[in-house]
């Protein structure tokens, strides 16, 4: 089975592509709109560079290459949502093509990136009529068209929430509602491929691709052929039905869009730095320091300046150090971390000491604490032994448990429980959990 | 003044005017009705966009009212810049003040018509292929449309976006100086627009000419012995005169059609009765037949007919064959142009091959009859070269022949100052204006 997307994303800008109306949901229809995105005869579009920037940021992210110069084309087709009824898009020369990207080990080839304006958006009223709001009209949108890599509809889901994720971390786009992200799902089981159009959100997309797969399988069964066609997903029905005869036959008689110049963005490209995708980072912290995939997935999810974190303790100290500390004080008090640079050198400053064979284990635990905490060490030392010494002394009584830990770590749950009950609360079960790892571990 | 209504009565320059003109304004102007103005509608001479009243003024309008300027009215035109004679219009039919059964021609008609018979007056026309200098030579006035990108198109209704220039038509030469550089400028509402460099007048003097061999081919007589005669003018006030060979102009006029056509046909996609044109449409159709039958009914014939040429060159198929090879062409023009001009200061020719028409001779032309006496006014506009029309005799019957020049990309300057020359040495003849 082959499956090849074409995602679009709404871009964070903070006004509309062509023109200055806002991108913030309005509240009444048609209000975010002015004659530009409305399509007024007389209005022209004025590119918005910050479009530009943010795609050519996702292009890089997907190790696209980049002309030197790009342009805008028009899409012409009569729907009434279009207000032109040309969209401004790009045809000849997208801002970035022949990427990839790595789904865990396996590479998903990028055909082509290229911005577009977004349409407005058709609402039905009654059997009879439907309205038009233009607020959605030119608002930036990037398209990312896949090779058809993807093997099973679960792994097109996968991809799409991870990429989704990595894009969203690139341009520091805000967690949005799962239906901005609407999909064209191209899929084949053998020869003769399908493509569902507009497919809103991931639920809805594995749902089409899933039942594509199933109805090209039986008809293949059947002895029948599959028809090279157009189809649409029905949402209330979870099916996939044909599309118009129209609309397959589009010709969209792409031109260049006159009012709008050739763009130069080579030097732009170079002057953009893609920060370094969650994904991106595990597959290179495992790759670089010879850990755990599940660890560096462990550190990243939790917080990427927290891997990045691990990162210098680990030039510092060396990489089981790094690992132990992040991984257990440091990641349980990240979330409450009211972080400075002097913390941080504090911090690396102690870690430092701990492995230079200056302080103990327990010392080096209380000053972290206390620096993340932003508490007394003294204090922080003084619950901290409380804590240890309760461990400790349950652990005397109960010496099973360091056996059963050594085969199951969800041993280390009694502990938690005996604390949490003998303290009501007195202490984090951050600090809980990771004080009982840390002696158990130290008893082993 | 005269009045505007009586004036309006005979020779039907406008789609809509003032009623009450202000004596004391420094100056009166119209403009052409593809020129979004807020106070008045505006329908480009279309009925698909009849009823439309624009939110925002066109930049040449609203520059020439910052400067105290009073606009008269919207001028009539072929529909949407169709046209050579005005004739395809959906609403009035300008007619030629020298003769009131011959056209004014066009597209810029009642632009150039409103020069002609109002005076002082300063009109706003627009030109594509030659909207500006055609009806500036059938209505014997001054004509000067500016390099491509020199005036913001910022309320200009498209016709072909790469190819439209706004500029102005006057009775008097030193209008064109006056005004133009008011109108020019960047804009930063047209991006196509901030490329210019300023326009600076210096009085550069037109020294020398080229005149292409082929531009004296295909001229009626009297257009070819007036030519001739303005040659013999020129050279008497000491501007050499040399012919030359210009072996691209002949695939100018196709290529223009196809870029035009193409364009056009994308920016009329969006009159779908939807928005903007009468609203009687069955709203019980699906919108895509909703489209079709208001489309079939309120577009002219040349709209729909410039719509079918230009979505067919722009299919898939076709597009590389046409589209694409006439934005080659277009380079190959303006190169030919390029290397003409860095030997002389312009290209002359006669504007039109023959005088303003009869409308009953029009009705029998083809449209392809009709495109090709566009052949002198189309290399240059799409080469988006400055040209300026001149009156430069008049026939047997007292109609106005033009010629024009041609100046090199941003060059304005020395067609301004040619045509403030040539008014000294030729004696203009006005319309007698019957009301």
């Amino acid at each position: 089975m082959r499956i090849g997307l074409e995602i679009h994303v709404q871009l964070p800008t903070r006004s509309k592509m062509f023109c200055s109306c806002p991108t913030t949901s309005a509240e009444s229809p048609n209000t975010h709109v002015c004659p530009t995105c409305l399509g007024m005869p007389g209005s022209r579009p004025v590119l918005n560079r910050r479009a530009l920037e943010l795609g050519l940021t996702i292009a890089k992210m997907l190790g696209c290459s980049i002309p030197d110069t790009t342009w805008f084309s028009r899409k012409t087709y009569f729907y009434p949502d279009l207000c032109k009824h040309f969209q401004i898009t790009q045809y000849d020369t997208p801002i970035g093509e022949k990427g990839v990207y790595y789904l865990g080990k396996k590479p998903i080839r990028i055909t082509r990136v290229h911005l577009e304006e977004d349409p407005g958006k058709t609402k039905r009223v009654g059997d009879q009529s439907s309205l038009v709001d233009y607020n959605r009209s030119g608002i930036p949108l990037v398209e990312i068209v896949t090779e058809p890599d993807m093997s099973t509809p679960a792994e097109a889901r996968e991809f799409l929430s991870s990429l989704i994720a990595d894009i969203r971390h690139a341009i520091g786009l805000q967690e949005c509602d799962e239906r901005s992200i609407r999909c064209d799902c191209n899929i084949s089981v053998k020869e003769e491929r399908c493509e569902v159009k507009n497919v809103t959100g991931l639920k809805n997309c594995e749902r089409a691709l899933m039942y594509e797969a199933v109805r090209q399988t039986k008809v293949l069964k059947a002895g029948g052929r599959v028809e090279r066609e157009t189809r649409r997903f029905d949402e209330e029905r979870k099916v996939t039905l044909p599309a118009r005869k129209k609309e397959l036959e589009a010709d969209y008689g792409y031109i260049g869009e006159p009012d709008l110049g050739v763009y130069h963005i080579g030097k732009m490209a170079e002057g953009i730095k893609v920060r370094e995708s969650p994904q991106n980072m595990i597959r290179r912290l495992a790759q670089e320091y010879g850990i755990e995939t599940a660890t560096a997935r462990q550190l990243v999810s939790t917080s990427v300046p927290l891997a990045e974190f691990f990162e210098t303790l680990a030039e510092e100290t060396d990489v089981p150090t790094a690992v132990t500390w992040t991984a257990g004080v440091i990641s349980a008090n990240w979330k409450s971390y009211d972080r400075s640079e002097e913390s941080d050198r504090r911090m690396v400053s102690a870690v430092k000491r701990l492995f230079a064979g200056e302080i103990t284990d327990t010392e080096c635990s209380i000053i972290l604490k206390a620096v993340m905490t932003g508490t007394d060490p003294e204090e922080a030392g003084r619950s901290s032994e409380d804590l240890d010494a309760m461990i400790g002394s349950f652990l005397d009584a109960n010496p099973s448990i360091v056996e059963d830990y050594r085969k199951n770590e969800k041993a280390a749950n009694r502990i938690i429980g005996h604390v949490m009950k003998e303290t009501g609360g007195a202490h984090p079960s951050s600090d809980i959990v990771a004080a009982a790892k840390r002696i158990l571990e130290s008893r082993l | 003044m005269t009045s505007l209504a009586s004036v309006n009565g005979r020779y039907r320059m406008f789609r809509s005017f003032i009623e009450s003109i202000d004596e004391d304004a420094p100056f009166h102007f119209s403009a052409k009705d593809n020129l979004t103005s807020s106070a008045f509608e505006t329908c480009a001479g279309s009925r698909v966009l009849e009823g439309y009243r624009p939110a925002f003024d066109a930049a040449p309008i609203s520059r020439l009212s910052d400067i105290g300027g009073q606009l008269l009215g919207k001028t009539n035109m072929d529909e949407f810049g169709f046209g050579t004679f005005s004739a395809n219009s959906a609403y009035g039919i300008p007619l030629n003040p020298f003769d009131t059964e011959r056209a004014c021609g066009g597209s810029s008609g009642g632009a150039a018509c409103a020069a002609a018979v109002l005076d002082g007056h300063v009109a706003l026309g627009v030109s594509t292929g030659g909207s500006i200098s055609c009806p500036a030579s059938f209505c014997g006035v001054f004509g000067i449309t500016p390099t491509y990108g020199r005036v913001s198109r910022y309320g200009l209704i498209d016709y072909a976006n790469s190819l439209d220039k706004p500029g102005i038509l006057s009775a008097r030469a030193a209008d064109l100086s006056r005004y133009l550089p008011v109108i020019s400028g960047r804009d930063p509402r047209d991006p196509t627009s901030c490329m210019q460099p300023d326009l600076v007048l210096t009085g550069r003097k037109l020294r020398s000419v080229a005149v292409p061999e082929t531009a004296l081919e295909g001229l009626s007589r009297d257009v070819e012995s007036a030519f001739r005669t303005a040659i013999g003018t020129l050279e008497g006030m000491g501007v050499e005169v040399e012919t030359v060979d210009m072996p691209t102009l002949r695939y100018a006029m196709p290529a223009y059609y196809i870029l035009a056509t193409s364009e056009a046909s994308t920016n009329l996609a969006r009159y779908g009765g939807m928005r903007y044109g009468p609203q009687d449409g069955d709203l019980a159709l699906r919108f895509d037949d909703y489209f079709t039958d208001f489309r079939s009914r309120y577009f002219g014939d040349e709209a729909k007919r410039r719509i079918l040429l230009g979505t067919f060159t722009r299919m898939v198929g076709f597009r590389d064959r046409y589209y694409t090879k006439a934005l080659q062409v277009r380079e190959v023009v303006i190169n030919d142009y390029r290397r003409v001009l860095d030997d002389h200061d312009a290209v002359l020719a006669p504007t039109m091959p023959f005088v303003a028409p009869r409308f009953d001779d029009i009705s029998r032309m083809s449209a392809l009859d009709s495109y090709k006496a566009d052949y002198l006014t189309v290399p240059a506009n799409l080469a988006g070269m400055p040209h300026l029309s001149v009156p430069c005799g008049y026939d047997g019957g007292g109609m106005p022949i033009g010629m024009q020049l041609v100046a090199d990309h941003w060059c304005e300057d020395v067609l301004l100052s040619a045509a403030l020359d040539w008014e000294k040495g030729f004696d203009v003849r006005r319309p007698e204006v019957m009301e």
